[in-house]
């Protein structure tokens, strides 16, 4: 769909016509090449540019997955040294984590939220860029030290003190670690910020609340979760960087520190963040199952409060990952009872989505397939995970390859294949090619059997006593089969990956064309055109219910009417209006990234110039205010149509 | 600090209201004082944790602390958070000189509040001899209360930013009137550093010599650059504000102002709870802990 | 925003009005400080003396959210979205000090 962008000195205020200002740097307004994706505000390309990135970091946490396994096909292997191991299961399990799935997760909040809302961006466009930035800046500092002779980090991927102190750690990789995470948990947290302020605020007329789609909703309980988890870590991360730069007591025991404190604070983050890396994938799948299943989402008031439920009580479940540091009975029991709560709203949301299944018309197409994958294993992934929630047996359990296969099940079986499943349903969307039916469908079994390959056999391997992070294992302790078909089963799940994202790639260019609503589906991303234009909605939609396009489809009369008549209103008001392209998210986030490698450096000098150039590009940024221009789709007749 | 339509989402003058009718920074502003509420719950966790079984040689809090110091700080940020308020309703009222002059007797306030902590930092590690390496009370007591400073540090600079945009030509566009706020920063910087250290130096002479003539000439002979420094800095911001002609900022520009304030605030609310948890209930617990 | 957004929140004083408000709470908000520094070296059973720093800090708190920082004239929404972070850094921190405070938790070096 054409428009004819009419471009206005529109500032805002009065200026004369023509001038735009500009501080320090033009207003950049380039639409394609490099300056265009440098300086975006479009919520939709900084979504790509997440999940682009994302994609990459999955790719290497793959890599070094793939690289672990390898060395524990057989007993007394030596594929790798003992300390690239703990390189490889630190980074592993931080770029998969920090890197991979919650930017991925970013990525479609980014894509999607405006939309599902309504709105055209969201309520801050320049710091949504700034989020994007700051997440490369902070996956930087991760990775530096791969190049660096320190090597990358290697204290696990939750660094427990004393290991990260100076005297355990006394090279840079740990710096890098700290430095690294504590600039995520900033674009983490500015981007949850937009995202509370765009939900709450930028609804379109007769969205109310409980009329939002479902991954709205876990979008808004995951940025509030994130908001409120992420301060945790940061003053931890603080923590150890003054015990490492500052030398200060916080985990040295011989000045009266005591290292434990690092646990509870960094667990106080930890859990709400495997919340934070599911309920968005409960959001995906709560849009999903309802499509193919042609009926509307089971108890969606249900769903709702109990994906809020998971959210709250989730801050109170964190010492189950300390049942074995001796808290006294009080502590283990009450946190084994908060943990066993949790359980309940989390089986309350999988037997709506039966409840949404039971009776439909399924349609197995490729993403209800990872949907209904999701389902059974993330089921199993909850046993396991109810299994720790009783202390004694979390006794035998913790630190044993049992958890390993527990978070597996939850993470890839849970998280990872609902962003399977949504990659697929909303790629036609975004790329306006649906991805190939067959290869998809054959990636799924592939992924399905190489990951039950994989991690099925580790529960048994756990109970067997099998400890984590083991860089080798004797042949005599009966753990040779386990870990053979695991590590098969691996390359299997690496192929699947592969061939899933090479169906993917292959689509892009020549897959065959999708339509605004290919799957006939509920919301109102899919009452747009396939790829979505610049502005979103040629005329902002009136919500009359949930699930707002299935009302759109079926009253076609009313809603035309009531477009042609939106459609004149914002003509008259001198069309659509959209925000300005701008350097300095850009540049702010570089500063930031120059202090922290700096200051892993001990290079304060440096650390202060990034600084400098930080709030240089803070100020600038909001001298130059969001600026903005106007847009007219070609024709009103145009506007109203799909 | 944007103009002043850029209070309303994606900037159009007739663009919809919010759905909630909350100007968008201010929810933005509100969620993250709730995240920054958990950021100095868990420091201030980690303080009092430390405080519950102090290893043996741990500095006794109650014979460190100079409590009236401590006090006259709390009430200065108090009366700067009374000032703030002020400022914020000026401004909804359209009233540009009342904001202004508010504006510089909170900026004035909280680097008293600063200067007052710098003075206990001393005392406490050239005095007392408690740094920030040598003791668990030492590590979590300045990394709290230094967080805080911080966070007061970085509202200072805001309201002093805010202050100067609030001269902003109406009508202006382009580098000049930027280089002009730039200097006016750096000036306000000079001036805020001189005058502190002066005012410092001067307590403390005073502290050494008695409040004497003598002590306040022998003062002035020794620091007299910083002290000299520091009223040609106050000239000089007297001369930058004046009026000018018509500004680009009134009641619009309100909703910024109050989101600042809000950040304001919520700095002072931190400090009452420091003050208690920290300060107040040392006195309360006995003192071989 | 229009200066008159003010006056759509119902039964709020107008700006002038606010003026002494905030005076007056100010003042309050001094005799507290000096109340709570008066009885710490007053003579009263400690739970008793935590229990009053702890109300009168309270009540310092409420007073600069409600009034400085406008909650009261705002809408609940804001309330709510503020007290979420309360209680959740409260309870943190409430969890954590009993957690430590546990015999289980004492640190070999403060043993007796």
């Amino acid at each position: 769909m054409a428009e004819a962008p009419a471009k206005s000195a529109f500032t805002g205020h009065d200026q004369p016509a023509g001038a735009k200002s500009f501080i320090l740097f033009r207003r950049p307004t380039a639409k394609t090449g490099l300056v265009a994706w440098l300086t975006t505000v479009d919520h939709k390309k900084i979504g790509m540019l997440y999940g682009f990135f994302a994609a990459c970091f999955f790719l290497l946490g793959g890599v070094e997955a793939l690289l672990i396994r390898t060395q524990l096909l057989v007993p007394n292997n030596h594929f790798v040294s003992a300390h690239f191991y703990s390189e490889l299961f630190t980074m592993h399990g931080t770029t998969m984590i920090f890197l991979a799935v919650m930017p991925l997760n970013a990525a479609f909040f980014n894509l999607l939220v405006p939309i599902q809302i309504g709105a055209r961006d969201v309520a801050f466009p320049r710091l949504n860029a700034f989020s994007l930035w700051v997440f490369v800046a902070g996956a930087i500092i991760l990775n530096a030290g791969w190049f660096l002779k320190a090597g990358a980090p290697a204290a696990g991927w939750f660094g427990y003190a004393p290991l990260t102190s100076k005297t355990f750690t006394p090279d840079i990789s740990a710096d890098l670690w700290t430095v690294g995470l504590q600039v995520l948990g900033v674009s983490s947290i500015v981007a949850s910020l937009n995202f509370i302020a765009t939900i709450v605020n930028l609804r379109a007329p007769g969205l109310t609340m409980m009329r939002l789609p479902v991954f709205t909703w876990m979008a808004l309980i995951t940025s509030f979760l994130i908001i409120m988890a992420m301060p945790s870590i940061a003053i931890a991360l603080v923590e150890v960087i003054f015990d490492r730069h500052f030398g200060t007591n916080f985990f040295e025991v011989s000045n009266g520190g005591q290292p434990i404190l690092w646990q509870h604070l960094f667990w106080i983050f930890g859990h709400p963040e495997v919340y934070i890396l599911i309920l968005p994938a409960m959001g995906y799948i709560s849009e999903i199952l309802p499509t193919f299943s042609r009926r509307p989402l089971f108890g969606y008031p249900i769903v709702v409060f109990s994906g809020a439920m998971i959210g709250f009580i989730g801050f109170g479940v964190w010492s189950h990952h300390m049942f074995t540091t001796g808290m006294g009975t009080v502590a283990t029991s009450a946190f084994a009872l908060a943990t066993m709560a949790i359980a309940v709203p989390t089986g309350v949301k999988i037997f709506n989505w039966i409840g949404t299944l039971w009776g439909g018309h399924l349609r197995m197409r490729p993403p209800m397939l990872f949907a209904l994958g999701f389902i059974w294993l993330f089921m199993m992934g909850g046993f396991s995970g109810v299994m720790h929630s009783a202390a004694p047996a979390d006794s035998q359990q913790h630190n044993s390859y049992f958890v390993v296969a527990h978070f597996h099940y939850v993470l890839i079986g849970g998280s990872t294949f609902a962003l399977l499943a949504a990659i697929h349903y909303w790629f036609p969307k975004f790329f306006g090619r649906t991805i190939n039916e067959f290869w998809g469908k054959v990636s799924f079994w592939v992924i399905f059997v190489g990951f039950n390959t994989t991690f099925f056999p580790m529960h048994f391997l756990g109970l067997n006593g099998m400890p984590r992070r083991t860089w080798t294992y004797d042949a005599n302790m009966g753990w040779n089969e386990g870990n053979f078909i695991s590590s098969l089963g691996a390359y299997l799940l690496g192929l699947g990956i592969l061939i899933y994202l090479a169906a993917a790639v292959w689509s892009y260019f020549r897959g065959e064309k999708a339509g605004p609503d290919p799957w006939d589906a509920r919301t109102l991303e899919w009452s747009i055109p396939s790829p979505p234009p610049e502005y979103n909605f040629a005329v902002i939609p009136t919500v009359h219910a949930r699930d707002a396009w299935w009302y759109e489809k079926s009253h076609p009369a009313e809603i035309a009417r009531e477009k042609s008549a939106h459609a004149r209103d914002e003509a008259a008001h001198g069309g659509i209006h959209l925000p300005d392209q701008s350097w300095y998210p850009l540049v702010a986030a570089a500063g930031l990234l120059t202090a922290g490698l700096c200051f892993a450096h001990d290079n304060f000098v440096g650390a202060i110039a990034g600084g400098a150039i930080l709030f240089a590009g803070i100020y600038l940024w909001s001298l130059e205010g969001p600026g903005g221009y106007h847009v007219h789709p070609e024709t009103p007749a145009d506007a109203a149509s799909h | 600090m944007s103009s002043p339509a850029a209070t309303a989402s994606l900037d159009h003058p007739l663009a919809p209201p919010t759905a909630t009718g909350i100007p968008n920074k201010k929810i933005l502003l509100w969620a993250f004082l709730a995240s920054d509420c958990m950021f100095f719950g868990t420091l201030i966790s980690t303080h009092l944790v430390y405080r519950l079984h102090p290893p043996p040689g741990n500095p006794v809090p109650t014979q460190i602390f100079n409590i009236e110091l401590t006090s006259f700080s709390t009430f200065i940020l108090l009366m700067s958070s009374l000032m703030m308020a002020l400022a914020v309703n000026a401004i909804h009222r359209g009233n540009l000189r009342s904001m202004r002059s508010s504006l510089l007797v909170t900026i004035l306030f909280g680097l008293i509040f600063l200067g007052c902590q710098v003075f206990e930092f001393n005392d406490f590690v050239f005095d007392k001899h408690v740094t920030i390496t040598n003791s668990i009370f030492g590590s979590t007591f300045f990394t709290l209360t230094g967080t805080h400073g911080t966070h007061v540090a970085i509202g200072v600079l805001w309201l002093a930013l805010m202050y100067i945009r609030s001269f902003k030509p109406a009508g202006a566009s382009g580098g000049g009137w930027v280089g002009r706020a730039v200097v006016h920063l750096l000036v306000f910087a000079a001036t805020a550093v001189l005058s502190l250290y002066s005012l410092y130096h001067l307590v403390h002479a005073v502290l050494a010599g008695g409040a004497a003539w003598a002590t306040v000439t022998g003062f002035l002979t020794a620091d007299l650059a910083p002290v000299l420094g520091a009223l040609a800095g106050l000239g000089a911001l007297r001369w930058l504000g004046r009026a000018h002609g018509p500004v680009d900022f009134d009641a619009r520009n309100a909703d910024d102002v109050e989101s600042m304030g809000l950040y304001w605030h919520f700095v002072d609310i931190v400090w009452i709870v420091i003050f208690t948890a920290v300060y107040l209930l040392e006195y309360v617990f006995p003192a071989a802990h | 925003m229009n200066p008159s957004l003010l006056s759509t929140v119902p039964g709020h004083p107008p700006a002038q009005g606010r003026f002494f408000v905030f005076v007056q709470i100010a003042m309050i908000l001094a005799i507290i400080t000096g109340l709570e520094l008066l009885i710490i070296f007053l003579p009263f059973p400690k739970p008793l003396l935590i229990g009053g720093l702890v109300l009168l800090s309270a009540v310092k708190f409420l007073f600069v959210i409600f009034f400085f920082m406008h909650l009261r004239w705002d809408k609940l929404l804001l309330t709510c979205v503020f007290f979420i972070g309360l209680v959740l850094g409260g309870g943190t921190l409430w969890a954590l000090v009993s957690l430590f405070g546990a015999t289980a938790s004492v640190p070999l070096s403060s043993l007796p």
